[in-house]
C-alpha cells in the first residue's frame, strides 16, 4: 500500500505530524484547580526513610520527582526516566521499584526507603554501602544508589545469594561504565557481614 | 621497585558519597530563586529557521524566558552550535525556555510555533558520496584539513566501494610509509574486506544537565564534566567571559567515555540563559535530549588489505576508511585506526586513506579507543583468517606480530616509550590455558557452538607537559590539588599518590582538593585518552618534587649543611648525617609562610599555566607551596596495550551468544591501583561486548528520524548480557619514561574485548567474517539460513 | 522535537471498587487512561505523544489483585504483579509457563510494578508510533515503518494490515497457550473473553490491540484446569536478556499420553500484532512424540505465510528454530 510512497511525501510526512503536535496543546491547559470530586488530595503524608513526611503531591506526580525535588532526597537518580536503567531504584515495602515510574500516590500508607535511608544512626555505614566501598564497585557512581537498593532488597529477600541470584536480581539495574562484576562481589561480602552480623545479635 | 603506596588500593574519598547518595552531580544542586529551562529541538534532520513565534509561549503564567540562537556564542560549522536556526540533526537544539517549573516550561515549548524550511539530508556517508548525493552542509559533506568541501564520487566509485572491491575514489587524507608493493609482493596470503562498524551514541548513566547562576560578577556553573582544569579556559571563552570570572563545579560526573572531555556546547547554555533573565538556570537534560547531544562514536565503511608472510609477519596493510562524523567535526578516528594497526602489527609498509563525510545524524566526538577500538573489531579477525591459511596459532600469530619497546607507530614511524605485548600474550594464554581451550572451538554442544578468541587493543594512553601543585600546611596536613576530573576512574586520587610516594607521607595526611575551580586547582589535562595515569602521577611526581627540595632547603637553613644532606622520613625532614636534627613538616610549612617568596607561593615559576597560577596566587602564604610543570623527558607515544581471551557458546537457533568466559590481559606499566584497574579492565570489556553485539545506531533514510533515542533501544549491555565475573591480569612492567612506571588502560581494554568476541564468533562459525559491528542475532541468522543479510552492504546507521 | 520527558497536568483518581473505576472512566468518555501498573503508560504521558484527562488508578482496588483456586481451575487478579504471578508456588506448579513467561518480562523492577492485567493491555512498542507520529495506529494514514526503506526489524512478518506493528506481551503468548479467560467488567456487567479473542490486529481494528473499550476493566484472567500441569516450552528471545522486549518468543503447552500429544498449543510473540498461534503446527503434531523427529519435520509450517519486511527476514527462521526448541522433550 504504501510501496510506491516517495520520499519526498515522507520528508513531508514527519513534519506535518511534529507540526500537529505543536498545536495540539489544548489538553495541557487542563490545570489542577478544576479538580473533579473524588479525585486524589495533594496533602499527604509519606513515610520516608522512617520519618513521616507531609508534602504537596500533583495527582500526576512520581516518586522520584516528589524525592528529588520536594523531600531534597537527590540520591535518587534521574538516569532516564523510563524504568530502562534503574538509577531512581527505591524500596517500598522492602521491595525494589523505579521511583520514576510510579506515581507517588500509590505509596500512601507504605513504607519507601531511599539510599539516604540506610545508613543508621550511629552513623555507621549499612553493610552493603560498607561492602560497595569494600570492593571499590561503583566507578561514575550515578547508578550506584539504584544498585544498592536492589542489593539490599535482595538481601532482604533471599540472605544467602548465589552469585547467578544476585546477578538476576540486580539485572533491571544499568551500569554504564561495566562495573557488574565489582558490584556483585560487593553483594557477596556484603549478605557474608549480614549474616555475620546476625549471628551476634 | 617497592612503593609505599603505588601499587596498592586505598579507599578513594569520592565513594562516601558516592554509596550514601551526598555525592552532589550537577542536577542535584538547586539555588534560591532557580527556574527551569527546557529545549526545543529540531523535529527535522536539516533545516533553516525561518521563523520563531514564541507570544503565546511568553505569555504564559510562569513563563520566564526565551534563548535563542542570537542571544548565544555563535560557533564555526561544523563545529556544533550551543542553538542554531540552522538545525543539522533531529534533536538539534533551536532554543531554550525558562519558566517557574519544568512541566510550565513543557507546556510552553508546545505553544512556540518555528516556520522550519526542510533542507537537503543524508544519514549515510556513502548515499552523501553518490553523484548528486546529498550534503549534510550547504558549505559541503566532507571535512578535512579544516575545511568542508563537496565531494562526489562516480557512479563507478560508489558500486566498487559498497561490492567491495578496492576503492577508486580519491581520499581526503592519506597518509602511508614503507614500500606497499612490495609488502604484498612478500606475502603468501593477501586478504581483501569490506567492513561497516556502527557508530553508536555514549549513552552516560548522568545527563549532561547544568545549573548557572550569576553572583558578584562571576559565573557559576554546576556541570557534567569529565576533566574539571580543562575545561574553564573554553567554557570561560565560549561563555565570552574571563577566566577568572568562571566558577565551574563538576564534583561528580555520571559517566563520560569521551562524551565530556570538553566544554561542550550544552555546558554553556544556562549561563547565558541565566544571565539574560536574572536568575538561576537549570537545565536538566533528558535521556532523550543525552542521545542527541550526548555524541556518539564515529563510523566506520572502509575496505581493508593485508598481506602476510608465510611465517605470519603481517608485511602490508591498505586501509580505506569512510568516516559518518555526523553533522559536526572531529575525524580523528580513522587517523588513529591507522596508528593502531602501525603499532599492534607493524606492516612493513602501510598506507590510509580516509574519507571524512558528515551526515544528519546526532553529532559525533571521541569514544573509548576512537578509530582504534573500531579497527580492532575488523582487523583481529582478519589476522585470524590469516593464521588459519597460514596453518599458525591465532595467539602465535600475533606474538609474531606484537609491539615490543622498539616498535614504532603511525605514518612518522615514531618511537614509543615501551611495550611488552608478547609477555601479555603469554601470560593470557597460559592463564587462559588457550592451548587446551582452542582445541574445543567448533565443538558442539545441542544447538551451541563453542567459539574461541583472543583480541588485543592499543591507545595512545599519556601525555605530557600539565602542572602539578602540592602544599604543606602549619597544621601538618599534606593538601593535594588535582585539576583533573572524576569521571569515576579514580584516577584524580590515584596520580596525587605519586605526590604522597615523593613524600613518604601516611595518607591519612594528605587532602585531596579537586572538584571545582575555587578549589585552587592546577592546570590538568583533558580527563580522557586513558592518559590521566601517565600524565598525572608525574605532574603529582614534580610537584611534589619541587616541594621535597624546598623542604630541605628550609631544613638546611634552619639546622644547617646543605639539602642535600637532608632526606625525609614519618613526616619529618631530617639530616642524614644525624637525625635528630631534624624538623616535623608542620614545621617547614610555618617556616615556609615566615620566609614567603617561592615558600609560600608568593612568587612561581614562570612557566606554569595561568590557571596553576591563578591556583598559587590564592593561596599564597598558607604554607610551603611545591608547583611545576612537567617538563619530564618522554620519548614517544606511550602506548596503552591490552589482550582479552573470550571463549563463547553460540546458539546457533537464536543467534545469540553467551560469554563463558573472559580475561583481560594488561601491558600498562606499573600497577597504580589494582582495584581501580581491574574496575577499568572490566568495565572496558563490558564495552566491547556492546560494541561487538549489541549497541547499534538505527536512522531511517527517508526521514532522519533516528530510531533508538532511549536505553532499551540503544542497548548497552546489561548484567545479563555479560559474564557475571571477569578474570584480569597486568604485566606490571615499568615504563621507562614515567617515574612511577604507569601508563593508561581504560581503552584498550574495550577494543581487545570487543575483538576477542568478535574473533570467538569467526572462530565458532569456520572462520567466517561478518565485518561489522554489531553482530546482533539477526546478522547470525539470517547468515546461517543463507537467505543474505536485510542491510545493504555497508549500509550504516542501520540495523 | 521536544523530548518532554515530565508528567503533564493529569487529574488522578483512586477509586477501591471496580464499578467505581468503570463509571468514571465511562464518564470520562475516553479521556480517562486506566491505570494499572504504569509501565506501559508514563512512557506515553511523558512523551505527550497520548494525553488523558485522568488516570484511573486501579491499584488501590483491593479485589483486583491476588491468586486464588477456582473449582475449575485458578484465577488471577489482573493487578496481580507479575514479580508475584511468577513466583506464586499454585501457578508455577500449575501453569508454569505463564510463570516462566512473567518472569521473563522487562526487568526486575517493572516486574515489581508491572502486572499480569497491564501486561496483556499495553501498546505496540513500533518506534514510529512511539514517537507521536500520526500513522494509521495513530488515526493517521500511513505507516512509516512499512515503507520503501522503513526500519522495521522488530516488526510484523505475519498478520499485518497497514499498521506492522507487533504484540509486545510476554505472557500474552502463554495466556493464550493455556486458553485462558480474560474477564471483562463494565458497570455493573461481566463478560468472559477467550485469550485468543481478546488480542485484535489491525484488520479488526487498527487502533486498539485488544477487545477493551470505554469503561471496560479487565479484572482477573481465568486458567482453566484442562491445562494444569501439561508439559510446557517458553523462550523468549531478545537483544538482551533484561529489559528488551521479543524479537521472538514462543510459549507452547503439551497434553500427552504415553508418548504421544494429545493436544498442543503454540503461540508466538512478536511476529504478528497479536500473540500468533501456530495452528498448522498444532495440528500436524497431534499423536506425535515431543522428539527431534517431530520437530524437523513440522518446524516449517510455523513460518508459512510470513511476509517479511526490510529487516526482519530473520524472523522467520527464528520461529522455526523457536518450534523445534518446544518439540524436542
Amino acid at each position: 500500500m504504501t510501496s510506491n510512497l516517495s520520499r519526498r511525501r515522507f520528508i513531508k510526512g514527519v513534519i506535518a505530524s511534529s507540526a500537529a503536535a505543536a498545536t495540539s496543546s489544548a489538553w495541557y491547559s487542563a490545570a489542577a484547580n478544576d479538580r473533579p470530586a473524588g479525585a486524589v488530595e495533594r496533602l499527604v503524608t509519606l513515610n520516608v526513610n522512617g520519618r513521616k513526611r507531609p508534602v504537596d503531591v500533583l495527582p500526576q506526580e512520581t516518586l522520584a520527582h516528589t524525592l528529588r525535588y520536594k523531600l531534597g532526597l537527590t540520591g535518587t537518580k534521574l538516569g532516564c526516566n523510563r524504568g530502562e536503567c534503574g538509577a531512581c531504584t527505591v524500596l517500598v515495602d522492602d521491595i525494589n521499584h523505579y521511583a520514576c515510574s510510579m506515581l507517588t500516590h500509590s505509596v500512601r500508607g507504605r513504607a519507601v526507603v531511599t539510599v539516604e535511608g540506610l545508613q543508621r544512626s550511629s552513623g555507621e555505614l549499612h553493610p552493603v554501602q560498607q561492602a560497595f566501598i569494600d570492593e571499590l564497585a561503583p566507578q561514575c557512581g550515578f547508578c550506584t544508589p539504584g544498585q544498592i537498593m536492589s542489593a539490599v532488597a535482595l538481601l532482604k529477600d533471599n540472605p544467602n545469594p548465589t552469585r547467578e541470584e544476585a546477578r538476576q536480581a540486580l539485572a533491571g539495574n544499568l551500569c554504564r561504565c561495566g562495573a557488574y562484576d565489582h558490584y556483585l562481589n560487593a553483594v557477596e561480602r556484603a549478605a557474608k557481614s549480614l549474616r555475620a552480623e546476625g549471628q551476634i545479635t | 621497585m617497592s612503593y609505599l603506596h603505588i601499587g596498592k588500593n586505598f579507599t578513594p574519598p569520592d565513594i562516601y558519597g558516592k554509596v550514601t547518595g551526598r555525592a552532589k552531580y550537577a542536577e542535584d544542586y538547586a539555588v534560591d530563586g532557580m527556574v527551569h529551562a527546557r529545549l526545543l529541538t529540531s523535529p527535522m534532520p536539516h533545516a533553516r529557521v525561518k521563523n520563531i513565534d514564541a507570544s503565546e509561549a511568553m505569555a504564559m503564567e510562569g513563563v520566564v524566558g526565551i534563548l535563542t540562537a542570537e542571544d548565544v556564542y555563535p560557533t564555526e560549522a561544523p563545529a556544533p552550535a550551543l542553538l542554531t536556526n540552522e538545525p543539522v540533526f533531529v534533536g538539534d537544539p533551536i532554543l531554550a525556555v525558562a519558566a517557574v517549573d519544568e512541566k510550565t516550561a513543557e507546556n510552553a515549548l508546545a505553544k512556540i510555533r518555528l516556520d522550519l524550511e526542510p533542507l537537503p539530508f543524508t544519514v549515510d556517508p556513502v548515499d552523501s558520496l553518490r553523484p548528486n548525493g546529498p550534503s549534510a552542509r550547504p558549505e559541503g559533506n566532507v571535512f578535512s584539513e579544516r575545511e568542508m568541501k563537496a565531494v562526489s564520487w562516480s557512479a563507478d566509485d560508489v558500486e566498487r566501494f559498497v561490492t567491495g572491491r578496492e576503492p577508486t575514489a580519491p581520499a581526503a587524507m592519506e597518509w602511508s610509509y614503507g614500500d606497499l608493493e612490495a609488502g604484498f609482493d612478500n606475502a603468501e596470503v593477501i586478504l581483501e574486506e569490506s567492513f561497516v562498524t556502527t557508530g553508536y551514541a555514549h549513552m552516560s548513566m548522568e545527563p549532561r544537565s547544568v545549573l548557572s547562576y550569576w553572583q558578584n560578577g562571576k559565573c557559576h556553573v554546576h556541570g557534567s564534566t569529565q576533566s574539571q582544569s580543562f575545561i574553564v579556559p573554553f567554557l570561560a571563552r565560549m561563555l565570552n567571559i574571563e577566566q577568572a570570572d568562571l566558577v565551574f563545579v563538576a564534583e561528580y560526573c555520571g559517566g563520560g567515555f569521551g562524551s565530556k572531555i570538553g566544554a561542550y556546547p550544552v555546558l554553556a547554555i544556562p549561563g547565558y540563559f541565566s544571565r539574560k533573565i536574572g536568575r538561576p538556570v537549570m537545565l536538566r537534560i533528558t535521556r532523550e535530549e543525552e542521545y542527541y547531544v550526548g555524541s556518539a562514536r564515529v563510523g566506520f565503511q572502509g575496505w581493508i588489505k593485508a598481506g602476510f608472510t608465510r611465517e605470519g609477519r603481517v608485511s602490508a596493510v591498505d586501509l580505506y576508511i569512510v568516516q559518518d562524523l555526523g553533522p559536526n567535526s572531529t575525524g580523528g578516528d580513522a587517523s588513529s585506526a591507522g596508528g593502531a594497526v602501525s603499532i599492534l602489527y607493524q606492516p612493513d609498509a602501510m598506507r590510509l586513506r580516509d574519507v571524512p563525510v558528515l551526515t544528519n545524524t546526532t553529532p559525533r566526538g571521541a569514544q573509548r579507543g576512537p578509530g582504534q577500538n573500531q579497527i580492532a573489531a575488523v582487523f583481529e579477525p582478519l589476522l585470524d583468517k590469516a593464521a588459519g591459511e597460514l596453518g599458525i596459532d591465532p595467539v602465535e600469530i600475533r606474538r609474531l606480530n606484537a609491539p615490543d619497546s622498539n616498535t614504532t607507530i603511525n605514518a612518522d614511524q615514531g618511537p614509543i616509550t615501551s611495550a611488552y605485548m608478547e609477555q601479555a600474550l603469554v601470560k593470557g594464554a597460559e592463564l587462559f590455558n588457550w592451548s587446551e581451550r582452542i582445541r574445543r572451538s567448533g565443538q558442539r554442544n545441542g544447538s551451541k557452538v563453542t567459539g574461541i578468541g583472543v583480541g588485543q587493543g592499543y591507545h595512545s594512553a599519556g601525555a605530557h607537559g600539565f602542572d602539578g601543585l602540592v602544599r604543606l600546611t602549619p597544621d601538618g596536613r599534606i593538601h593535594l590539588h588535582s585539576g583533573v576530573g572524576n569521571l569515576g576512574t579514580y584516577s584524580y586520587a590515584a596520580t596525587t599518590r605519586a605526590a604522597a610516594e615523593v613524600l613518604k607521607c601516611n595518607w591519612e595526611s594528605c587532602i585531596i582538593h579537586r572538584g571545582s575551580s575555587d578549589a585552587h586547582l592546577p592546570w590538568s589535562s583533558y580527563q580522557a585518552g586513558s592518559n590521566t595515569t601517565f600524565t598525572h602521577t608525574r605532574a603529582n611526581y614534580v610537584a611534589a618534587s619541587d616541594l621535597l627540595q624546598k623542604m630541605k632547603r628550609i631544613a638546611a637553613g634552619e639546622l644547617g649543611g646543605e639539602p642535600e644532606q637532608y632526606d625525609v622520613a614519618d613526616e619529618r625532614v631530617f639530616d642524614t648525617a644525624n637525625a635528630a636534627r631534624s624538623l616535623t613538616y608542620a614545621e617547614v610549612a610555618a617556616k615556609a609562610i615566615e620566609l614567603g617568596g617561592e615558600f609560600s607561593g608568593e612568587t612561581y615559576p614562570e612557566d606554569i599555566h595561568e590557571v596553576t597560577q591563578r591556583a598559587v596566587q590564592a593561596m599564597a602564604g598558607s604554607g610551603l607551596i611545591g608547583v611545576a610543570k612537567d617538563t619530564l623527558p618522554v620519548r614517544g607515544t606511550v602506548p596503552g596495550l591490552t589482550v582479552g581471551f573470550a571463549e563463547i557458546e553460540l546458539d546457533l537457533e537464536t543467534g545469540k551468544h553467551e560469554i563463558v568466559d573472559f580475561l583481560a590481559v594488561a601491558d600498562c606499566g606499573t600497577v597504580v591501583h589494582p582495584l581501580g584497574l581491574a574496575g577499568q579492565l572490566r568495565g572496558g570489556a563490558v564495552w566491547g561486548f556492546g560494541m561487538a553485539s549489541l549497541e547499534r545506531h538505527v536512522y531511517d533514510p527517508q526521514n532522519g528520524l533516528p530510531a533508538n533515542v532511549g536505553y532499551y533501544q540503544t542497548k548497552p549491555p546489561s548484567y545479563l548480557d555479560v559474564p557475571s565475573s571477569m578474570e584480569w591480569a597486568a604485566l606490571d612492567i615499568a615504563d621507562p619514561d614515567n617515574p612511577v612506571g604507569a601508563r593508561g588502560v581504560g581503552e584498550p581494554a574495550m577494543g581487545s574485548a570487543t575483538a576477542a568476541v568478535m574473533c570467538a564468533l569467526s572462530n565458532a562459525l569456520g572462520g567466517h567474517l561478518f565485518n561489522r559491528t554489531p553482530v546482533t542475532p539477526d546478522v547470525v541468522l539470517n547468515h546461517l539460513s543463507g537467505q543474505g543479510q536485510s542491510a545493504a552492504p555497508l549500509a550504516i546507521n542501520t540495523f | 522535537m521536544a523530548a518532554h520527558d515530565v508528567m503533564p497536568d493529569i487529574e488522578l483518581f483512586q477509586p477501591v471498587t471496580v464499578e467505581d473505576a468503570s463509571a468514571i472512566a465511562r464518564r470520562l468518555e475516553g479521556r480517562g487512561w486506566v491505570l494499572a501498573g504504569g509501565q506501559d503508560t508514563y512512557g506515553w504521558l511523558k512523551d505527550r505523544a497520548k494525553t488523558a484527562t485522568a488516570m484511573i488508578d486501579l491499584g488501590t482496588i483491593e479485589a483486583l489483585s491476588g491468586i486464588e483456586e477456582t473449582a475449575d481451575g485458578v484465577r488471577i487478579g489482573a493487578m496481580t504483579t507479575l514479580r508475584t504471578v511468577s513466583r506464586d508456588p499454585l501457578i508455577r506448579e500449575r501453569y508454569a509457563l505463564l510463570a516462566e513467561a512473567a518472569g521473563k518480562v522487562a526487568s526486575p523492577q517493572i516486574r515489581n510494578q508491572g502486572t499480569l492485567g497491564g501486561n496483556v493491555a499495553q501498546d505496540t512498542r513500533c518506534w514510529y508510533y512511539r514517537r507521536g507520529l500520526s500513522c494509521y495506529r495513530a488515526g493517521g494514514n500511513i505507516c512509516y515503518a512499512d515503507s520503501p526503506e522503513g526500519m522495521n526489524r522488530e516488526h510484523a512478518i505475519l498478520g499485518a494490515s497497514r499498521c506492522v506493528a507487533v504484540s509486545p506481551s510476554d505472557t500474552g503468548t502463554a495466556l493464550v497457550a493455556l486458553d485462558a479467560v480474560m474477564v471483562i467488567q463494565n458497570g455493573g456487567s461481566v463478560r468472559r473473553v477467550p485469550a485468543a479473542k481478546f488480542f485484535v490486529g489491525p484488520a479488526v481494528n487498527i487502533t486498539h490491540m485488544t477487545v477493551l473499550r470505554e469503561g471496560d476493566i479487565l479484572t482477573a484472567i481465568e486458567l482453566p484446569a484442562a491445562w494444569a500441569g501439561a508439559e510446557h516450552y517458553f523462550e523468549k528471545v531478545a537483544d538482551r536478556d533484561v529489559w528488551d522486549f521479543a524479537l521472538v518468543s514462543i510459549a507452547a503447552a503439551f497434553r500427552t499420553s504415553g508418548n504421544a500429544i494429545e493436544d498442543a498449543r503454540l503461540v508466538c510473540g512478536a511476529v504478528s500484532c497479536v500473540p500468533h498461534r501456530l495452528n498448522a503446527v498444532e495440528r500436524a503434531v497431534i499423536g506425535r512424540p515431543r522428539s527431534e523427529e517431530t520437530a524437523e519435520s513440522v518446524a516449517g509450517l510455523a513460518s508459512q505465510g510470513a511476509k517479511p519486511l526490510n529487516f526482519n527476514h530473520f524472523k522467520a527462521p527464528l520461529m522455526e528454530n523457536l518450534v523445534k526448541r518446544a518439540l524436542r522433550s
